[in-house]
């Protein structure tokens, strides 16, 4: 390949064609352009007209010079030129050998690097070289193999959440013999990275590629001061930038979700960015880790454990302290211990129970009512930790003496015993180490602890499996019982320092924090985990992603904290009993340092610009400028602009040029006519499947919507058909429904949304269509049809109009209701057996609303029916009665929708004088 | 190229239009055939003409009796004088007619039928007899003439440029030539020398395409006959341009000399304008009265 410039040609000697350029003008300039054949009747005429001159119509140099561009875009498009082109002139003999750092700190950008890894493995593999693959994390032995083994194997490796470990790892891993090294780093310095690059160095030149970005972590997040403080690090100091850090958890419906985010600004030059989150502490038990956002990598999330939770303390005194005796106060020392890092609750049991505390403290309590020993014991059976202390109380009391209270981990000796008292008959006790299943397990026992008097434990059977902290001389200091799903411990000692000097030393706190009670703040060192064995629950892998950590082997304490991340101490939630410890990848105090690399290791950087063939490109403006001169060709002849044929050429030309796309017509959906229905009055006919009859029913719905509109202040829309299983009836204030016998009928859900609209005020007008043929009921098809359809309606008791209902009179004044059928009945709701006629009053008022249905056989849609263009669609009668009957159907549909939207308006008193008048009395 | 039953079609449209042709004959000779042609004076037609008082040499029986009883004179009815005329037509059947400079532009050929047939409908409605020169179809009555004379029409010549046909003309009668004159002009100048002897008055009707008029060529052009019989090479076409309008102005004057010599009328027709303006031209140069010039 022959680099020119930034361009590299893959098939160089094509260039040559380039010398023949200047010849080909030649040539094309002097042969001129190629007649043009035109038939022509009068050519009679031209016959013996010579040409003035004999030069030739030549070829324009612009045309030439276009045809040339065209022939030289070909032939350098042709020579594949390349843009950016990867030049590997410097690439060596001999095995190679491709180290990967392989840490999280390349996660972020993990892809990017296996490409960069793959294209030097192709590399090395077309230059024939043996190349081997080392994964630092994850140290394999290395064998050297051919390239395509090696590319194969690039799939499998996958970024670790520790950092590379010592180089006694990996001298077995490291292959013998002499090879040149390419190193792909991620940028981060670790502890065994010089002594790997002077192995490496040893063995041949060693070349380093890694990215120019920094590596951005998040420290372990910390509770103080009410707020979460988060600080976020980046390994190398540079411009003002800004993370956003997201608090992930569970919602309430036990979703994941992103609870809070907060934004960290790495200021200029700086590596510390520190911000902080206030939550309310029910947000803050639910948080499960924080990461950064679209950083994907283990040292970008920081798992939460116990930490940013506080734990509910209640404390309950058997008696209270006396003002100015606080040091005699039972609760004073445990206040004291557990301020800090718990949120202590005061007031009565029965206020304290139904806050569901996690912990609740009687000191020096000795009896309990029934309610209260009921509430407590419930409570403790679901979770709750009870503790409680000894004192007088407790000793003068005969709790727990006889049989075991429900509430007393173990049964009591009557009297407590003095020790170093005025009775005592030996110094003051230790305390003795504590055993392996005791949750003290690990805790230095120090000399000024000495109990001078206690409870002590009756001794049972189950006694022993029930102590946890002793006395040197066996006897049982504190014990413990689990109830349900929680425990009740308690101390023979008091909570004050009466009894011994417990409360008063740091081994006090040691304690209520090993049982969980207070909740640790500051991460716990590796001496309060003495003893411990955490199993981890949920575990990271490189790339930030949790999963379950199955049966994966405990870790002690002490190793939890303070050993590095590797194969066997993966970043996690770790527990303890109840407790749970989080190790992420990044510890408090752990700083980023960016890796730094002596002079004699060439570093580059990932190639981000990947070499760009350009033949496609120039072969494309080769044929641009080729059509260019075609129509330039054309132009010239004259074919293009008003020749002979030339239009044609010319529309073909610019309807390729334009090309329009089709727009798509959105038909009315739906939530159109529903708008339609809603805003405006629209009257609805029922689909009934048959379509002529359909057709009439909105032709006649239009005509009456036309009446209505002409006569009367209501102007409807037009009518729309309503399927009843799809559409919603509410928007229409009167249902037509023509009866056919082999209508669908409505399924269940239509049947109760007719019976929702009836109920609301809707009308239904039925209409069986032969009123000339039959009455109403089931003497005819149309008939049987309406009573099967209307039976799961909820239609009231119906009679035939009588003469004073409000249907006659709402507009026009009639007293018989044709269609196209005259002199078939009208059924509407019944009146009520009591309506009377008022004493001056033409008419009795019947029902104070709408009637729901109107039935009748009288065709009204196909009296009513209008054609597109106004004129009646179907005859009614005969000649001008048929015409007469036909305004009396108007008529009646103005009446009946006039009813439907003003209801019994008209049976008002004051309409009745004008009525009076009307009606000639 | 047109059928006949579309040409037809398209002809009595172009005829519907205008009035019935009434073409006037300058005098008679010979046998004169009755026809419905009124003369616009007494004679022997079956028209009524005038009633004139009976004079000494009517025979009684030419007495019209219900005239006459309202009065004390007999009078004769007087029938006017109705004379077929004959048309002849001739339309250019070469090949070079046969030739649209664009596709929405109707060929020479078609247009001149078309003309030429409207032309004739008119004239048969008028009465008169309109048939085609020399002896193929003599000119005779009647709406089956119509029928022949598009079939004639139809039919294509193979030469590039046919000379006017002059045979069998027939004396006094009207001919009506149809071409594009692109050939050769002496036969033009026989044929109406052949017409101006027999006494035969005309019409020369010139229909030229919008593109020999304007010459839009440019460049290298051959330029063929619509029958490839005759070419001719240039390498610029646009410098013939003035040379070849000079010659198509010459040789459209010199076909306004030999009709007016001739008693003839000279139109120029093309199909680029509207075949209904050709047509009123040509009723009127045959309506006409004087010969014009």
């Amino acid at each position: 390949m022959m680099i020119l410039g930034p361009i590299g040609f893959a098939a160089p000697w094509l260039l040559l064609a380039l010398i023949a350029l200047p010849i080909l003008w030649i040539i094309l300039r002097a042969i001129p352009p190629a007649p043009l054949r035109q038939r022509f009747p009068g050519v009679a005429l031209l016959l013996g007209l010579q040409d003035d001159e004999a030069v030739s119509d030549r070829t324009p140099w612009w045309l030439l010079l276009l045809r040339m561009l065209a022939v030289a875009a070909i032939i350098i498009g042709l020579a594949g030129p390349i843009l950016n082109p990867d030049d590997n002139a410097d690439t060596g003999d001999g095995p190679l050998l491709v180290v990967v750092d392989g840490s999280w700190a390349g996660a972020s950008r993990w892809a990017q690097a296996m490409e960069a890894v793959d294209a030097e493995l192709r590399r090395a593999g077309s230059a024939g070289r043996e190349v081997a693959l080392l994964h630092l994390a994850d140290p394999d032995a290395a064998t050297f193999q051919a390239a395509n083994a090696a590319v194969a194997r690039l799939a499998g490796l996958a970024p670790q959440p520790w950092q590379p470990g010592a180089l006694s790892d990996m001298t077995d891993a490291l292959p013998d013999g002499s090879f040149e090294t390419v190193w792909f780093s991620d940028g981060l310095e670790y502890e065994a990275r010089p002594d790997i690059l002077a192995a490496l160095q040893a063995r041949g030149p060693v070349r380093v590629t890694q990215t120019g970005a920094s590596v951005v972590a998040l420290a372990p997040a910390i509770y103080e001061d009410g707020t979460v403080q988060l600080t976020a690090r980046r390994s190398a100091p540079g411009p003002e930038r800004g993370v956003t850090i997201l608090a992930q958890g569970r919602d309430p419906a036990g979703n994941a979700a992103i609870l809070a985010s907060a934004n960290a600004v790495f200021e200029d030059g700086a590596t510390d960015a520190q911000t902080a989150l206030a939550l309310p502490s029910e947000l803050r038990a639910r948080i499960t880790r924080f990461e950064i956002q679209a950083t994907r990598s283990a040292g970008a999330v920081t798992l939460v454990d116990d930490s940013l939770r506080r734990r509910e303390i209640a404390l309950i005194a058997g008696r209270e302290g006396r003002e100015g005796l606080e040091l005699l106060s039972p609760l004073h020392y445990l206040e004291r211990a557990l301020v800090e890092t718990a949120d202590l609750l005061d007031g009565a049991l029965g206020d304290v129970l139904p806050a569901n505390p996690d912990v609740i403290v009687l000191a020096d309590v000795a009896t309990l009512s029934g309610g209260e020993a009921d509430a407590i014991t419930e409570w403790v059976e679901e979770g709750g930790m009870l503790v409680r202390f000894a004192g007088p109380r407790v000793a003068a009391s005969d709790i727990s003496r006889a049989e075991e209270d429900p509430l007393m981990p173990v049964r009591l000796r009557s009297g407590g015993r003095s020790v170093g008292g005025a009775m005592s008959w030996g110094s003051p006790k230790t305390l003795a180490p504590f055993r392996e299943n005791s949750p003290f397990f690990g805790l230095t026992v120090r000399d000024d602890v000495e109990i001078t008097a206690q409870v002590m434990a009756q001794p049972d059977p189950t006694l022993a499996e029930r102590v946890i902290a002793e006395l040197s001389d066996g006897t049982p200091l504190v014990t413990r019982k689990r109830m349900g799903q929680g425990q009740i411990v308690l101390f023979h000692v008091t909570a004050n320092a009466e009894w011994s000097t417990l409360p008063l030393s740091g081994l006090f706190v040691e304690m209520l924090e090993r049982l969980a009670i207070s909740s640790t703040a500051a991460r716990p060192a590796a001496e309060d985990l003495e003893g411990t064995v955490w199993t981890p629950q949920i575990v990271m892998d490189g790339f930030g992603s949790l999963r379950d950590a199955g049966a994966m082997p405990g870790v002690p304490g002490p190793r939890l904290v303070t050993d590095p991340a590797g194969p066997d101490l993966l970043p996690g939630v770790y527990t303890s009993t109840d407790r749970s410890l989080a190790r992420n990848v990044l510890t408090a105090d752990a700083t980023l340092v960016a890796a730094t690399w002596p002079a004699n290791v060439p570093v580059s950087g990932l190639t981000n610009r990947p070499p760009q063939p350009l033949g496609g490109l120039l072969l494309a403006l080769a044929i641009g400028l080729l059509l260019a001169d075609v129509i330039a060709s054309l132009a010239l002849s004259g074919r293009l602009t008003g020749g002979l044929r030339g239009s044609r050429t010319a529309s073909v030309a610019v309807a390729l040029a334009l090309a329009m796309p089709a727009t798509d017509l959105r038909a009315q959906t739906t939530d159109d006519t529903a708008l339609n229905a809603a805003v405006e009055v629209v009257l609805a006919h029922v689909i009934t499947g048959d379509r002529q009859l359909d057709e009439i029913a909105e032709a006649g719905l239009r005509g009456l919507s036309d009446t209505l509109f002409f006569r009367t202040s209501v102007e409807p829309a037009d009518p729309i058909a309503v399927n009843l299983e799809t559409d919603e009836l509410a928007f229409f204030p009167m249902l037509y429904w023509p009866i056919t016998p082999d209508q669908p009928r409505p399924s269940r859900e239509a049947y109760a949304k007719l019976n929702d609209y009836l109920r609301s005020g809707g009308l239904i007008l039925f209409d069986t269509r032969d009123g000339d043929i039959a009455g109403f009921g089931s003497a005819s098809p149309n008939g049987r049809k309406l009573q099967d359809l209307a039976a799961p309606l909820d239609i009231p008791a119906l009679e035939p109009v009588p003469r004073d209902h409000v249907l006659t009179r709402t507009f026009y004044l009639l007293q018989d209701f044709p269609g196209r059928h005259l002199g078939g009945e009208v059924w509407v709701e019944a009146a009520p057996p009591g309506a009377e006629q008022i004493e001056g009053m033409p008419f009795r008022n019947l029902n104070d609303g709408v009637t729901p249905v109107v039935i009748g056989g009288n065709d009204w849609a196909a009296a009513w029916a209008v054609t597109s263009s106004g004129q009646a669609m179907l005859p009614v009668g005969r000649g001008f009665g048929g015409e007469r009957q036909r305004e009396l159907a108007y008529r009646f549909g103005v009446n009946l929708v006039m009813h439907v939207l003003t209801g019994n308006y008209k049976s008002d008193q004051v309409h009745v004088p004008a009525l009076l008048d009307r009606l000639g009395q | 190229m047109i059928t006949p039953t579309t040409l037809r079609a398209q002809a009595e449209t172009q005829a519907a239009r205008l009035p019935p042709l009434l073409a006037r004959a300058e005098h008679l000779a010979g046998a004169v055939l009755l026809g419905d042609h009124g003369r616009r004076r007494s004679g022997m037609g079956d028209d009524f003409w005038q009633y004139r008082p009976a004079q000494i040499g009517d025979s009684r029986r030419m007495i019209d009796h219900r005239r006459s009883a309202m009065g004390d004179v007999q009078f004769v009815r007087e029938r006017e004088w109705q004379i077929a005329q004959s048309v002849m037509l001739w339309v250019d059947q070469g090949a070079a007619m046969r030739f649209a400079s664009g596709p929405d532009l109707p060929t020479k050929a078609d247009r001149a039928r078309v003309l030429s047939l409207a032309l004739a409908i008119l004239l048969i409605r008028g009465g008169e007899r309109v048939g085609l020169t020399g002896t193929a179809l003599p000119p005779r009555r009647g709406n089956a003439q119509i029928l022949r004379l598009a079939e004639m029409f139809s039919e294509d010549a193979a030469d590039d440029y046919a000379p006017p046909e002059h045979r069998a003309m027939i004396p006094h009668a009207r001919a009506v030539f149809v071409s594009d004159f692109m050939g050769d002009i002496d036969a033009v100048k026989l044929a109406l020398t052949k017409a101006a002897d027999r006494g035969v008055r005309g019409v020369l009707y010139h229909v030229l395409d919008p593109a020999e008029e304007a010459f839009p060529f440019r460049g290298r052009t051959i330029f063929e006959s619509v029958g490839g019989t005759l070419e001719h090479e240039t390498l610029k076409a646009s410098e013939l341009k003035d040379r070849y309008l000079s010659r198509l102005a010459a040789r459209k004057d010199e076909l306004q000399a030999l009709c007016s010599v001739a008693g003839w009328q000279y139109g120029i027709h093309h199909t680029g304008s509207s075949a209904q303006s050709g047509l009123l031209w040509l009723w009127r140069a045959l309506d006409g009265g004087v010969a014009r010039t």
